[in-house]
């Protein structure tokens, strides 16, 4: 692994320098403060009890489970295809990419594999609902710093996206789109063309955010040095997506993993960033919605023609065995570990989602941090409540 | 003490190297401790350890065999349910002096398995791009496992799901309390023998509109 | 008031405090989960614009707030907090329950953890369903709140049941 890097360094001693400084002047008690379950930046319903020294956070402790329900139990009771169904609302922003892997795995518990056309399609669909899914990061982390103006842009700039989804697959999120040998449906007509167009939109408004932002002052104080990770301490608490190539590390399931989708034929680069700071979190997303608009429009140009769905039976009865696919999702990785016992209702499903493990480094990760910069670190991890709870 | 099957079914390499030097490598460090393996080429690879070398072969995939990346943690439960849906259940609910089936006798997956309740937990090598899944028996007397939380961070986390959910207790752990559930609930959900009331209380409302079941050779009526 | 107490409000004057209230409504936005972002879009949005029907949303507390949507999987362990969202609310309130979730449980009505429906916690006046509501869904569901409130009996009101907390 890397070590940590010198500028990394350099700033947390900074920080605990000037702390040093505050606490030896003042003599304050400490207060524990509730934030959450409801509140605006918690992106959902999140707990985080902080024990304060002042304006500095001693100790916190994130309490999940106020959308707890109950995932792992429901999928023993419900067949195949209404798991499907269920498993949509886990990550309910990018809501097709969670059907994408649980489909890979009974697929390949089945060995049965998805036609070329299925296989584009499915890959199409993914990197739209990471563009869906991404954009309002990026609008909503500016509105957590102050910044109100984003969100807007980032929820018009949506509709386009959801309106593309909705055209294809019905349902603007929770799609339900996904079936164990390819798709439901072919996608309709006229609806490579506007994705193309749609695809101009979304850069044009990623520049806007890059000029908007990035360049900023304000966005620039709140956000560099803040809430840096190293590496090392990362994949120890299984950090993953976005969040682990801010800090440095080059992995990304979509290059280094086959898994049935067609990443191989496609042009595109990774991302990552060496800092592992808040602002290198905000970059390293904004970089990849551009760069899944430009695999959009290459998936659009390449599609294959020939059959949506291979030849599955009508009632779908899994064989015996245990599969573990794990895929890029917009938030991380995500995976499923299916058991399955030859019946028409999987034995075991264990979900593992990208917030969870995300949410884990928090007590690690606010030790000796300002309240304000709670917000911000919160914020850059970028967690969906239905992703840590399931 | 560890067999390795080969599948040469559809154009996968036929011996994986990569993961052959991973399950090597944990028995040549644990010896005795690795009772079983199964690795599907080009895939994936299980390995089952005893309960004791649990946390060994943690810290020997992570520090050995460089699998630095924890992916998750977790537990199966390998009865069969006596509430469930099954193959030859009409209707799900048990009303009306209809009672539990009797569980059909447990039987394990893959990489074999002794007891009820199995942790799996799965570490992953992001630069070598190879991982292994880490199964293990747990003690049916006790329910007691060694913690990881020392080898990973992440675990703290799912070894306290895997405490409320199951009622495996990990020795060493920092604090290991409820994590997603309210403080008065009692039971382990998860478990199969936990049932689910609201579908014994009244029959699913979609029952009225929906075909039967399926018989095995009928494809017609579909779900 | 005194008048509203006796019932002795002529119709004229309840007839426009209802308008009145009707297109003044602080909506808080109780959005727990997928639903939420449905909310989001029909208030924040610039397509499915909510202010246009007079109803502001983001008031600054529960306690300025007349409506409140909940939109999203109501847990039992999140129960109280809503209960207590409600408590805090001034009358004349109203409940909107957005979403299959909130108003009977919806996919998860058999979980272990999930309270099934909203209306076992806090009344509610509007169910719209959906999984999740179209945004129009739910401004149709705020107009048909609104077209209630106007035929609504302000000495009624007053009068009804105390809630009863237990």
């Amino acid at each position: 692994m890397t070590a940590i890097s010198e500028r990394q360094q350099r700033a947390y001693i900074a920080s605990q320098a000037a702390d040093m400084r505050v606490n030896v002047e003042l003599e304050t008690e400490g207060m524990t403060l509730n934030i959450g379950p409801q509140h605006p930046a918690t992106h959902g319903t999140l707990r985080i009890i902080v024990k304060l020294d002042g304006e500095q956070v001693v100790a916190a402790d994130p309490v999940p489970g106020y959308m707890h329900r109950g995932y792992e139990k429901l999928t023993e009771v419900r067949t195949f295809p209404q798991v499907n169904t269920l498993i949509n609302r886990i990550d309910w922003l990018g809501s097709f990419a969670n059907e994408v892997p649980f489909i890979l795995a009974a697929e390949q518990l089945m060995e049965v594999e998805a036609p070329p056309r299925a296989q584009w399609i499915r890959t199409l669909l993914f990197e739209l609902s990471r563009i869906a899914n991404v954009t309002l990061f990026l609008g909503d982390m500016a509105v957590q710093l102050g910044a109100v103006t984003p969100v807007f842009y980032a929820f018009r700039d949506r509709e386009y996206v959801l309106n593309l989804i909705e055209s294809a697959t019905g349902g603007r999120f929770h799609p339900n789109f996904d079936r164990i040998g390819g798709l439901k449906d072919d996608l309709p007509k006229g609806w490579i063309a506007e994705t193309k167009q749609v695809m101009v939109k979304v850069n044009a408004f990623c520049d806007e955010l890059e000029a908007l932002l990035l360049g900023n002052e304000i966005f620039n104080v709140r956000t560099r040095g803040i809430g840096v990770i190293p590496p090392e301490v990362a994949l120890s608490y299984g950090l993953s997506g976005a969040n682990l190539r801010a800090s440095g590390v080059d992995w990304d399931h979509r290059r280094d993993t086959q898994v049935g989708l067609v990443y191989d034929k496609l042009d595109w680069k990774v991302w990552t960033h060496p800092d592992g700071d808040s602002f290198a979190r905000y970059w390293v997303r904004l970089q990849e919605v551009r760069e899944a608009a430009k695999m959009v429009i290459q998936l659009c140009d390449g599609l294959p023609s020939g059959p949506i769905m291979a030849k599955v039976p009508r009632i779908i009865k899994v064989p015996e065995g245990e599969a573990w696919v794990a895929t890029e999702n917009p938030l991380g990785e995500m995976g499923y570990y299916v058991v399955s016992k030859g019946d028409l209702v999987p034995f075991r499903v264990k979900i593992r989602s990208a917030s969870f493990n995300n949410i884990s480094i928090v007590p690690w990760l606010l030790r000796g941090v300002y309240v304000p910069d709670v917000i911000t670190i919160l914020a850059s991890l970028y967690f969906i409540l239905g992703d840590i709870d399931r | 003490m560890s067999s390795t099957d080969t599948d040469n079914a559809d154009g996968a390499p036929a011996t994986d190297e990569l993961r052959n030097s991973l399950v090597e490598g944990l028995t040549g460090e644990l010896h005795d401790g690795v009772v079983a393996s199964h690795l599907l080429p080009g895939r994936d690879l299980w390995v089952r350890v005893t309960a004791d070398a649990w946390e060994t072969a943690g810290r020997v995939s992570r520090d050995l065999l460089g699998c630095s990346y924890f992916c998750y943690l977790s537990v199966i439960d390998w009865l069969p349910s006596p509430f469930g849906r099954s193959m030859d259940s009409s209707v799900d609910n048990l009303l009306e002096g209809v009672t539990a089936k009797e569980p059909e006798p447990m039987t394990h997956g893959v990489a074999g398995g002794d007891t009820r309740f199995q942790l799996i937990a799965r570490l992953y090598d992001v630069h070598r791009h190879v991982g292994v899944n880490l199964k293990a028996d747990v003690p049916d007397d006790t329910l007691t496992m060694a913690t990881w939380t020392k080898l990973f961070g992440g675990a703290n986390w799912h070894e306290r799901e895997a405490y409320e959910m199951f009622g495996i207790t990990f020795a060493g752990h920092p604090s290991l309390r409820k994590l997603y559930l309210p403080g008065d609930f009692e039971g382990y959900p998860l478990r199969k023998d936990f049932p689910l009331l609201s579908r014994m209380v009244k029959p699913w409302p979609g029952i009225v509109d929906v075909e039967g079941m399926p018989g095995v050779a009928d494809d017609e009526g579909g779900e | 008031m005194g008048l509203v107490e006796s019932g002795k409000l002529p119709k004229p004057l309840t007839k426009l405090l209802n308008i009145s209230r009707k297109y003044s409504m602080w909506v808080y936005q109780w959005g727990l989960a997928c639903c939420a972002i449905e909310m989001g879009a029909a208030f924040g949005s610039p397509r499915y614009d909510v202010m246009r029907l007079g109803v502001i949303p983001f008031p600054a507390s529960p306690r300025q707030a007349d409506l409140v949507v909940v939109s999203g999987t109501v847990t039992d362990k999140m129960a109280p907090a809503i209960r207590r969202l409600y408590e805090q609310m001034p009358d004349p309130k109203y409940v909107i329950s957005m979403g299959s979730c909130a108003n009977c449980g919806g996919p998860y009505w058999d979980s272990y953890s999930v309270t099934k429906g909203v209306d076992q916690i806090i009344p509610v006046d509007v169910y719209v369903p959906g999984c999740p509501p179209r945004p129009e869904a739910l401004l149709e569901g705020i107009v048909l709140l609104q077209e209630m409130v106007a035929n609504e009996d302000m000495a009624a009101k007053w009068k009804g049941e105390p809630l009863v907390v237990n």
